[in-house]
Order: C-alpha cells, then sequence, then structure tokens
C-alpha cells in the first residue's frame, strides 16, 4: 500500500507531452489522489481539452465542491473557487452571470452532485447556463473514506452500509436528460482518449453540459467498481445513435448496467445570459417609451 | 352564572344620564347601554345660549368628564338611531342593521324642535339649537352684531334672545302661540313678559305669522322673512322656538300606547311590562286630572329618569312633580321661570 | 421630536381587498407631496387571500419624527370586525370615521360604534352608499373616506387628486374619474360636518423646494443598490424582503444589471459569492430562516476573502415564526453566524434614509474589506415609509479599480500579509495572477495547508478594524443631552425611532438623558460605546427581542453592566415601555444607591 507508484504516461510521453504545449494548464501543486485514481486521467482530459480549445488560462474558472474530485482546480492552471459541499453549481452560476466572458467549468463527485447538491443540478441545467459540469461517478464517498453515495449499486458493503447498501441508486443520465441539459454526455476514466474528447466537446457546447466520467476508486472500492468490471460494462454508443432525440437518449439512459460512452443528447436553446440580455434588451425598450 | 339584568337606555339627555347613574348606584353588577344620536356625552342643553357667551368648546359644556361612563361601566353609544323596538320580544334595531337585546328599556328620547307646519319647506333655511353642533354652527353663522329673527320663542329661544341681547346681537321676535312654551299663558300673563323682552331691546312683533323664509346670496343680511301681511323682517340667521315634539316614532312597534308622548303611569312604567319612559318623551297620568301630561324643565325631567331607574330595578315609587313651572317677573325686573336652569 | 406644528397619525383599518394599505399610500403621499415629514407602517395579514386584517398607520409632521405614535388621531375602519380591537389607540378627542349603515342584519356589539370610547368622537357616514352613489360600485370605499377625512379635517384636495390621478394613472381614464368622484363625494360629506375632534391640522412647513421622496426601507435599499451600480442580484422569496427582489427584477435590467431568481437561499448567497469572486456587485436579500441557510456559505466568503452584500430583514421567530411581525432576533445569527471565527461586517440602519445609505455603500465596504457585509434591518424598516432626501449627486457609484501590480518575477499572493491586512485582489481575467480561491484554510498563495492557520485568523478579524472608521458612514451616534447624563439609552436598528421619541419625552420632563445608535454591529465601534458608557450613570438597551442579544453584545465586548428591555410582542416597541423605563432609571439614579445592574433576561 505505502510504496509509491508512479504514473507511468508521464515519464514515456513526457516529449510529447511538452510539445503538445497543454502542461501550461496544469498547476504546479501535485494532485493529492491515490495512484490509480481515475482522476488523473480527468485532469490530463481538461489540461489537453483546454489546450485543443485554444483558451487563454486567465479567462477559464475551475470551480469545485468538496470531495476527492473537488480538489481538481488546484490542479489545474486556471482561475479556480474551491467552495462548499454541493454548492458547485450556484457559485459557477455566480461566476459566469458575474462575468460572462470567462468559461466556467464546475466539477465534482457523485456525493458531491447528486446528494448534498442534488437541488442544484436540475435548475442549472433548466436556465442553460454556459458551462460545463464535469461529475466523477465512483460510487463511493472516497474524502470521508468509505461511505455509500447515491449512485453505489445496491448491495454494496461500505462503512456506512455494513449489512449491504438497500437504496436504489439514482439514474444521472436520465436525470440529467429530464431535467433539460442541453448536452448530455458519457465517459470513461479507462479510456482517456475518449474522455479528453468528450470533454473539448461539452466545453465547446454553447449551454449546460453535463459529462459524466464513470470511474473506479482504487482504494475503497475493491468490488464494484473495479477497472476490471467497469472496462467490461461500457460500450460504445450503439450505430446511428441520433443526438437530438430525446426518447433515443432516454432509452440509452434507461440501460445504466451497461453504460454507453459518448453524447447522449444535445440541443441548441437560449442560455441565461441571452435571457437575461432579452430582459434587459425589454426592460430598456420600455423604459425608453 | 347568571347574565346581569341589561337596562337599555334610549336618550342621553338629563333623564337618561340621570336613570344610568341611578342604576349603577343601585345595582353594581347590571349591564347599562345608553343610546343617543348626539356625537359627544351628556351636556345640558339648557346652556347651549353659553356658547354666545365664548364657551365654545363642548367639553367645558359636560355635564362629567367622559371617563365617567368607564368608570362606572356604562356603554355610551353615541352616533346611533334606535329605528324600531320589538317590545314583545324585547329587542332594539339600530339604524346600522344592529339588534340588541334588552331586559328592560327606558325611553328618554326627549324631543325635538317643532315646526310650524306651514315652515318645514323652509328647514333648509332655519338655524337650529337642538344640539351642540347645530348651535355652534348658528353661532358661526351669525356676524358680529348680527340680527336672529326667531319664531315662537319657547322658553329656550327666550333664554337664547336674552343671552344674544347680553352679548350685541339683535333679535326680532315673531311670537305665536308657543312663545314661553312649555308655561302656559293668557294674553294678561304674556303682555307684561313681553315688555320686559322689549325694555331689553327684542323687537317683538305680535299679531304676525311668519310664511315664507328667503334666503339672499350674497347679501347682507343672509336672510328674509314674509310675514302673513307681506311685510319682510330681515335677519342673519332664522330660528324657530315653538317647544318640542316628543321623539316617539321609533316605539310604533313597541306595543306601547302613543298619544303626542309615550303614555307612562305614575310609576313611569308604559303599557308594556318592560318599558319604561322618562322626560319631554313621555305623558304621565295625572289621577286627579285624569289625564295624561308633560312636564318639562330640567329638573322634572332628572327626576323622572331616578325616578324610573329605580322602578326598573323593583321599587314602585310614584312621580310627584318637583317643580311646578312658573314663570314671573323678578324684584330686578327681569324675567324668572322655573324652566331655566339659572338661579338654581 | 418637537411638539409644535402639525402631528397627526391616521390610521386606516380593513381586511385584505378593502383597498386599505391603497388610500393609505395616497394620504402618505398627499402629505408627502405638500412637503410633511411621513413616517408610516402597514400591517398585512400572512395570508394573501381572505379577509385578513390590514392597517395603514401614518403620521403626517411639520417637524422629522423618528416612529410612529402610540395613539392615532384619526382613526378609518373600512371593516369593523378588523377595526374594533384597535379602536382603542385613538386619542381622547380624536376622530374615528366609519360606515354608519351595514348591507346585512349584525349581531350586538359588531359595529364599531359599541366600541368608541366616549372620550373619542365619532364620525359615521354611509361610505358604502356613497360610493355606490359616485361610481355605480362599492369598490371606491376606500377613496370616499378619504375625501370624507380630507373634508372634515379642511385638508388641502388638489395633491390628493392628484395622487388618486397618479395611483390610477395606468388604468382607463374611466377608472380615475370614477375615483376622483368618490373622492368628491366624499370631501362634500366631510365638509358638512361640524368637527368635534380637536386634531391640529397646522400648516404646511415650508422646505424651501426641497424634494422629498417617499420611500419603504426595502424600496431604499433598491435605490442604494440601483445607484451604486448593482450588477447582480439573486434572490429567494421570503418575507420581509421579497419587495426588494422584485423591485430589483423590474429596476436591474433597465440599467443592464441581472437579476435572478434562484432555488433557494442556498444558492442565492452562492451566486452572489460567485459573482463577488467574478468581480461584480453583487447582493442578496433575505429574513432569518434564509440567513441561516446562508451562514455556511457567508463563512466561505470570510475564508475565500471574497465580497458580498447580504440584506437580512429580521421578522419574528425561531423557526418559521411570525413571518409578518416585525422583531430583531437575528443579531446573533447576522453577527456570529456560521462555523469557526467568521468575523464579517454588519451595519444596521436605523431609518429609511439610513437603508438607503447602507445600501449605496455596502458593495464598496464588502470590496474595500474583501468579505461580505450584511444589511441589517427587519420588518418594521422593510415596509415602513418615510420621506427622506436622497443625495443630488450619486456618491455610491463604483470608483475604478486597481489591479495589483507585480514585479517580474514575483509569484501573485492573493492572501498576502499586508500592513493594512488587505490583499490586493485580481480578479479572474487578470493575466499573471491565476490564482485559486478555497474554504481550506490557506497560505497567501491560497493553497490548502495549516501553517498559518493563526495568521490569517489574525489576518481577517484585524483588516475589519479600519471599518469602524470608514469614511462617511456613520457608525454610532450620540443624541440628546452631551456629557455626563443619568440614563444613557442604547439602541439600535429599526427600535432606535422609538428610543429618540421616549428619550424627548424623557427630556420633556426633565430627565437628563441622552441616546446612541450604534449602526455597525460588526465589528463593534468600541471607542464610541465605551464614551457614551461613561458618560451615562446607567445604560438601558431597548430591543425587540428576548435574549438582550445586543446588550449581551455589547457588555461583552465592554465588560460594562447594562440593563435590558426586551420584547417580543410582534409590533414595535412601544415608546411608553422605553419612557417608563428611563423614568424608573432615573428616579433610581437620584436616589443616594446606584442601582444594581439587571442581569440575565428581562428587566
Amino acid at each position: 500500500m505505502n510504496k509509491r507508484v508512479e504514473p507511468v504516461y508521464l515519464e514515456d510521453k513526457l516529449q510529447e507531452i511538452r510539445a503538445d504545449g497543454h502542461l501550461k494548464y496544469r498547476s504546479k501543486s501535485l494532485p493529492t489522489w491515490c495512484p490509480g485514481c481515475g482522476y488523473f486521467s480527468m485532469a490530463d482530459g481538461l489540461t489537453v481539452a483546454l489546450n485543443r480549445l485554444g483558451l487563454d488560462n486567465r479567462n477559464v474558472v475551475t470551480v469545485s465542491g468538496i470531495g476527492c474530485a473537488s480538489r481538481f482546480p488546484f490542479f489545474v492552471n486556471t482561475y479556480g473557487f474551491h467552495t462548499l459541499h454541493g454548492r458547485v453549481l450556484p457559485v459557477a452560476t455566480g461566476i459566469k452571470i458575474g462575468n460572462d466572458a470567462l468559461t466556467v467549468i464546475a466539477v465534482g463527485g457523485d456525493g458531491d452532485a447528486f446528494a448534498i447538491g442534488g437541488g442544484h443540478i436540475p435548475h442549472a441545467a433548466r436556465r442553460n447556463v454556459d458551462m460545463t459540469y464535469l461529475v466523477f461517478d465512483n460510487g463511493i464517498y472516497g474524502l470521508t473514506k468509505g461511505q455509500t453515495s447515491p449512485t453505489s449499486a445496491l448491495g454494496f458493503k461500505t462503512s456506512s452500509t455494513p449489512y449491504e447498501n438497500g437504496d436504489a441508486p439514482l439514474n444521472p443520465m436520465m436525470m440529467l436528460l429530464s431535467y433539460g441539459a442541453s448536452w448530455v454526455g458519457q465517459a470513461y476514466a479507462g479510456k482517456p482518449h475518449h474522455l479528453t474528447d468528450m470533454i473539448t466537446a461539452a466545453i465547446a457546447h454553447k449551454g449546460f453540459s453535463f459529462l459524466r466520467i464513470l470511474s473506479p476508486c482504487v482504494t475503497f472500492d475493491k468490488t464494484d467498481n473495479t477497472y476490471k468490471n467497469l472496462s467490461m460494462m461500457v460500450r460504445d454508443l450503439p450505430d446511428g445513435h441520433d443526438g437530438t432525440d430525446m426518447m433515443a437518449a432516454m432509452a440509452l439512459a434507461m440501460q445504466d448496467g451497461h453504460p454507453a460512452l459518448g453524447v447522449f443528447f444535445q440541443a441548441e436553446r437560449p442560455t441565461l445570459a441571452e435571457v437575461m440580455q432579452t430582459s434587459i434588451d425589454r426592460a430598456q425598450q420600455a423604459s425608453a417609451t | 352564572m347568571t347574565e346581569p339584568v341589561h337596562h337599555v337606555i334610549i336618550g342621553s339627555g338629563s333623564a337618561g344620564f340621570g336613570a344610568a347613574r341611578t342604576l349603577r348606584e343601585n345595582d353594581a353588577d347590571c349591564r347599562i347601554t345608553m343610546f343617543t344620536m348626539d356625537a359627544i356625552p351628556f351636556y345640558q342643553r339648557y346652556e347651549l345660549p353659553q356658547i354666545f357667551r365664548g364657551r365654545s368648546d363642548w367639553r367645558d359644556l359636560l355635564a362629567v368628564p367622559p371617563s365617567f361612563y368607564e368608570d362606572h361601566r356604562i356603554d355610551l353609544r353615541r352616533r346611533c338611531r334606535v329605528a324600531d323596538v320589538d317590545g314583545a320580544n324585547r329587542k332594539i334595531s339600530l339604524s346600522h342593521q344592529e339588534t340588541v337585546a334588552y331586559d328592560r328599556l327606558l325611553v328618554c328620547a326627549g324631543g325635538r324642535g317643532y315646526l310650524p307646519e306651514n315652515l318645514t319647506g323652509y328647514g333648509e333655511l332655519i338655524h337650529g339649537f337642538g344640539s351642540f353642533e347645530a348651535a355652534m354652527q348658528t353661532y358661526r353663522d351669525l356676524p358680529e352684531g348680527g340680527r336672529v329673527v326667531m319664531i315662537g320663542g319657547d322658553m329656550v329661544g327666550i333664554d337664547l334672545a336674552l343671552t344674544l341681547l347680553d352679548t350685541g346681537y339683535g333679535v326680532t321676535l315673531i311670537t305665536n302661540s308657543q312663545t314661553f312654551w312649555p308655561h302656559e299663558l293668557g294674553a294678561e300673563e304674556r303682555a307684561p313678559l313681553l315688555d320686559v323682552l322689549r325694555a331689553r331691546g327684542v323687537t317683538v312683533l305680535e299679531d304676525a305669522r311668519a310664511v315664507r323664509v328667503e334666503a339672499r346670496n350674497g347679501g347682507a343680511p343672509a336672510r328674509c322673512v314674509t310675514l302673513d301681511d307681506g311685510a319682510q323682517v330681515q335677519g342673519d340667521v332664522v330660528m324657530a322656538f315653538c317647544g318640542l315634539a316628543s321623539s316617539v316614532e321609533f316605539m310604533l312597534r313597541a306595543a306601547v300606547d302613543i298619544e303626542r308622548g309615550l303614555l307612562v303611569n305614575p310609576q313611569l312604567r308604559t303599557t308594556n311590562e318592560t318599558i319604561w319612559a322618562a322626560g319631554d318623551v313621555c305623558q304621565i297620568w295625572h289621577d286627579s286630572e285624569k289625564a295624561y301630561k308633560f312636564y318639562h324643565g330640567w329638573k322634572n325631567v332628572r327626576v323622572m329618569g331616578e325616578l324610573a331607574a329605580r322602578n326598573m330595578q323593583g321599587a314602585n315609587e310614584v312621580f310627584d312633580v318637583d317643580v311646578e313651572e312658573s314663570i314671573g317677573i323678578g324684584e330686578d325686573g327681569e324675567i324668572v321661570s322655573t324652566f331655566w336652569t339659572r338661579g338654581n | 421630536m418637537n411638539k409644535s406644528g402639525t402631528d397627526i397619525q391616521f390610521a386606516i383599518c380593513g381586511s385584505a381587498g378593502d383597498g386599505t394599505i391603497a388610500s393609505g399610500d395616497i394620504v402618505k403621499r398627499a402629505a408627502a407631496a405638500v412637503g410633511f415629514h411621513v413616517i408610516a407602517f402597514d400591517v398585512y395579514p400572512p395570508e394573501i387571500r381572505g379577509f385578513g386584517k390590514c392597517i395603514s398607520r401614518i403620521r403626517v409632521s411639520a417637524e422629522q419624527a423618528y416612529s410612529l405614535k402610540e395613539k392615532t388621531d384619526v382613526f378609518i375602519s373600512l371593516n369593523d370586525s378588523h377595526a374594533i380591537p384597535h379602536v382603542g389607540e385613538v386619542r381622547d378627542f380624536g376622530a374615528v370615521i366609519y360606515d354608519d349603515r351595514s348591507i346585512a342584519p349584525i349581531r350586538e356589539g359588531a359595529h364599531i360604534t359599541a366600541h368608541i370610547r366616549p372620550a373619542q368622537i365619532p364620525y359615521g357616514l354611509p361610505i358604502r352608499q356613497i360610493s355606490e352613489q359616485a361610481t355605480n360600485a362599492a369598490r371606491s370605499r376606500n377613496i370616499v373616506v378619504l375625501g370624507y377625512m380630507a373634508g372634515l379635517l379642511k385638508l388641502p384636495s388638489r395633491p390628493f387628486r392628484e395622487v388618486i390621478a397618479a395611483k390610477f394613472a395606468t388604468k382607463p381614464q374611466a377608472v380615475i374619474d370614477a375615483n376622483i368622484r368618490a373622492f368628491d363625494a366624499g370631501l362634500e360629506a366631510g365638509r358638512k360636518v361640524f368637527r368635534l375632534d380637536d386634531v391640529d391640522v397646522g400648516t404646511v412647513p415650508d422646505h424651501g423646494g426641497s424634494e422629498a421622496v417617499m420611500m419603504t426601507g426595502n424600496g431604499a435599499i433598491v435605490r442604494g443598490f440601483l445607484e451604486a451600480g448593482i450588477q447582480s442580484y439573486f434572490g429567494y422569496p421570503i418575507t420581509p424582503a421579497t419587495s426588494i427582489m422584485e423591485r430589483l427584477a423590474v429596476e436591474m435590467p433597465k440599467q443592464g444589471g441581472k437579476f435572478l431568481q434562484t432555488e433557494d437561499e442556498i444558492s442565492a448567497i452562492a451566486a452572489t459569492i460567485g459573482a463577488g469572486f467574478a468581480g461584480s456587485r453583487a447582493a442578496t436579500a433575505t429574513s432569518g430562516p434564509g440567513l441561516a441557510l446562508m451562514t455556511e456559505m457567508l463563512g466561505l466568503g470570510v475564508m475565500a476573502e471574497v465580497p458580498s452584500v447580504v440584506v437580512v430583514s429580521q421578522r419574528g421567530g425561531p423557526s418559521t415564526g411570525l413571518p409578518t411581525k416585525t422583531e430583531q432576533s437575528d443579531l446573533n445569527l447576522a453577527v456570529f453566524g456560521g462555523s469557526g471565527d467568521a468575523q464579517r461586517i454588519v451595519i444596521a440602519p436605523t431609518n429609511v434614509e439610513g437603508c438607503y445609505r447602507c445600501a449605496g455603500m455596502a458593495f464598496e465596504i464588502a470590496e474595500t474589506y474583501q468579505t461580505p457585509v450584511i444589511v441589517l434591518i427587519d420588518l418594521y424598516l422593510s415596509n415602513r415609509y418615510e420621506t427622506v432626501f436622497p443625495s443630488h449627486e450619486n456618491t455610491f457609484a463604483p470608483k475604478p479599480r486597481k489591479v495589483p501590480e507585480l514585479a517580474e518575477g514575483e509569484p501573485y499572493k492573493r492572501f498576502a500579509f499586508t500592513e493594512s491586512h488587505i490583499s490586493p485582489r485580481a480578479l479572474p481575467g487578470d493575466a499573471g495572477m491565476v490564482h485559486t480561491v478555497t474554504g481550506l484554510e490557506h497560505n497567501e498563495l491560497g493553497r490548502p495547508g495549516d501553517g498559518d492557520h493563526m495568521r490569517m485568523n489574525a489576518k481577517r478579524h484585524e483588516k475589519l478594524i479600519s471599518a469602524t472608521r470608514y469614511p462617511g458612514l456613520t457608525v454610532a451616534k450620540r443624541f440628546g443631552d452631551a456629557g455626563k447624563v443619568d440614563v444613557g439609552i442604547l439602541g439600535w436598528g429599526s427600535t432606535f425611532g422609538e428610543i429618540l421619541e421616549a428619550m424627548f419625552e424623557a427630556q420633556d420632563a426633565g430627565i437628563s438623558c441622552s441616546a446612541m445608535k450604534a449602526v455597525m454591529l460588526s465589528p463593534l465601534p468600541v471607542d464610541e460605546l465605551r464614551a457614551f458608557f461613561d458618560d451615562c450613570r446607567t445604560v438601558l438597551v431597548p430591543e425587540l427581542n428576548y435574549e438582550g442579544q445586543f446588550a449581551n453584545l455589547v457588555s461583552g465586548a465592554l465588560g460594562r453592566p447594562v440593563v435590558r428591555l426586551n420584547r417580543t410582542v410582534a409590533t414595535p416597541m412601544p415608546v411608553a415601555d422605553i419612557l417608563a423605563e428611563v423614568k424608573r432609571l432615573a428616579a433610581e439614579a437620584d436616589s443616594p444607591e446606584r442601582i444594581p445592574a439587571t442581569a440575565g433576561v428581562g428587566s
């Protein structure tokens, strides 16, 4: 357990990475995640995505709540706000309203998102706040050392469910689709290249984009969401999936036992900033007459 | 626990006030409610001429301070018009559609100034004196040194006339049968009294009848009274003082006998066992004269109120006239009358 | 207040739907339009529909007044069953105006004439009938009575007509005409009435043409915010703060501001802090229950040193409590609420003008000290109307921001230790100063770590000390007798109006006394408070809570005893209660033995 495991990919691909330029999006702080944690591939994926999109780091804000995933802002070289447990979305909404020129990326884990923060997701989604919400779903509370989470499977044994979890897990994909998120996708930490593409697409989307990233907790979950199990469960999007078809997206989301990877649904609709601008225009017209 | 007896008094003048005070003195527990059309608590209407002597704050006229009613738990309900009394069911209805149940009712509604029938069409042009507000309005409308044309001249009017003369106003008196009411006087008794008034400066017009009152818009004086002989009398204010007509119209369904006033026995009870009456509103059976008689004058009225109250509480007292009404000329050459409060 | 000249309190009582509040509004606007000072407070039922009680009380005076009077001079009943319990507030020889007809039989005692005390003057008129005759509808009863009152008291009718016309300006002309007819019909009836009350109408004061604006405390907050160029507002409906949100929803977009109704109070403060982090002038407003939800986030604002402005209008508590009644029981929550040593700035204006100034300055203070600023008011202040005189030049507008300057190669330290304890703040978008802020304890760079906890705590507290000297902000002020006095009355918030009225009456009674208002409650202006305590033999602290929250705060901070006067009666503090206590204390101060300070709750 105590033996330090060096992240292999850094050593192997150093040259390639330096040439790519995405390292400038990496902060000087070293991630505190456990070796082998799925979150490393996400942090890497984000820096690559930011680089691909050519975003100036001073105009990007990474916002998080509390949890393992929420340490994220410290490890990327953008403006960051590490907030409170469950409150990443309202803070991120405020930042976006406060300065619409900023690219806002909210991150968190499944507990932060779907338990304590569950009440905020529908509202950020329905308002279509132009931001990206990356939820790292490992089905467990890692930072508090392994309690059950809203996406833990039935029968899962943790320190808070010693006699097995009896609470039915949430289905985040169905939730987000029904909340009216204008971009809903799914990725897997074990497929880092696809993950990077998905993060890039999510950020590029105008409106509220939700990316669920399946990930193992290598320390506290040795039985369920392991790399081995997840790798067997995940599948590609069915051929010919129509990302504008809500019924098809819902059908896909319902099959959470075999999670599909890709963009389930995407739509164009006015963002919160655009709606607010309409109000401003109307108010100014009304007061001018 | 039984409900305390509810005494309701209609009217807040001398009789009503005297009755309420007596009721409370004799029974600490009974409920007492007084209804009055007035806006202000009991004051002596006989003192209203004092307004012309500068007592224009109504609070100076009050017989007792307003707190008296609260201290004595007398519910004084002002600005309430009794529309109807249901004597059979012991309920009174107020004009604002409130119904109030009573155990015993005392009617002391008094009377209102009588206006000769031929002048009723000119009511709006004739100033009143029946309430503080009316008297004040007259006071305000009468210019300094102005003249009052007085029709009739009952004892309230004569009192006012004398006050007006004292305070620099002029008075023209058009006499009629009600002059010196309630004193009933023959022509030979009248003449010296009218002479006193003339000597004091009153212009007395006898043998004339007012037939028309007109407003002279913008002109001064503001009123013109035409007499039956076609002569015209001018003044700033026209007032009628022709005695009182009892206020009994709300008693028509009360199942009590009414002639001009409410008819009561010497114990002041009406023909309904739970309704009494006192003051100017009632006519009392006079056994020796075999007739129902009015008794006026503030002393008589007060005595009646107090007596009725005691009888309501179980006594069986008989009204005995406190003061036989009389009028004459005093040693100083001035009119003296038992009707007036002055000198008492 | 100065007793000379006009000083009339009107009260209009009716049922929801009678137009009670609307007619009160006309009275206050008409009075203000002709130059009177006005203080007004409306009481609404908690229920929206149905027939709950509404009372509008309006004090109109030639001289500045500081609170409503306990006794009303002119009382109007639009609904007897609601008015009857309140008719006792009419003073002796004051006027009671009511409908002397009723449309259906009523039970004994249900008419207001059964409850008008002998020293009060009844003025009955057929209100409904006059309305129906004038407008073919009973709807204008509330306007008929205004006409009657104006006719009775011989008030100038033109301002009433103008205000009525303005009030119905958005309605068809026929509606305006009908209401003017209703007013005129009432006026004619009133003019005929012989007055028996002794209400002194006085004469209209001459203010030399200065323009009074009538507003509520909440309206003043909104005006202050707008003049300060508020850019973002996040709110969640809660009585009595809702009208701030509703007004801003209308007004902010006109000046390009962004308004959002959030899903709860947590999101409201979270978004406010988020917007503040992004450099936007952002605010939210709530009441006690909402503040309770916000305290965790306020702690983040303190820790991450992000400016935000939170208006808190208190109501009766705890829990849902008395949602439509006033109280001052959230002081502890505002000053201390949340986890850890999380000192923030709390300012509590004492009148409507103060609401305007505090709201106007709050952003700049929050930006200067990089911390949450709570503007603490209460329902009484939120909803009461006063005439105020706004600044002619806008002093609240944002000043140009200073971008931190970095030497070449020097890392940007968001939480740098400085002499003022305030660190130069960079905003997202600034080049070369990319940083992350966090609710975790952190070092100067903002990186998580416990090592600097003590120094960071000191920094976060000491940077606020100079706020008690903030230029242009009244943090505490003394009124009344100068120098040594027998009794000092120390107050805060809306109750200070009643305190001043009581102090003036005590002075008239020959008592040596003065009063101090504390506007800044955190950090406390201890120098001013200590000087006041030094001058007063006894200090009385009247407040609308049970525990004596401000008394505890002050006596704890200064180590001095105070005498408490606590009321939780769902209404503003009765002036008579304060006066009685002042008289008691003054009498004891006269006796050779000093009175012991009252310990514990109550007095």
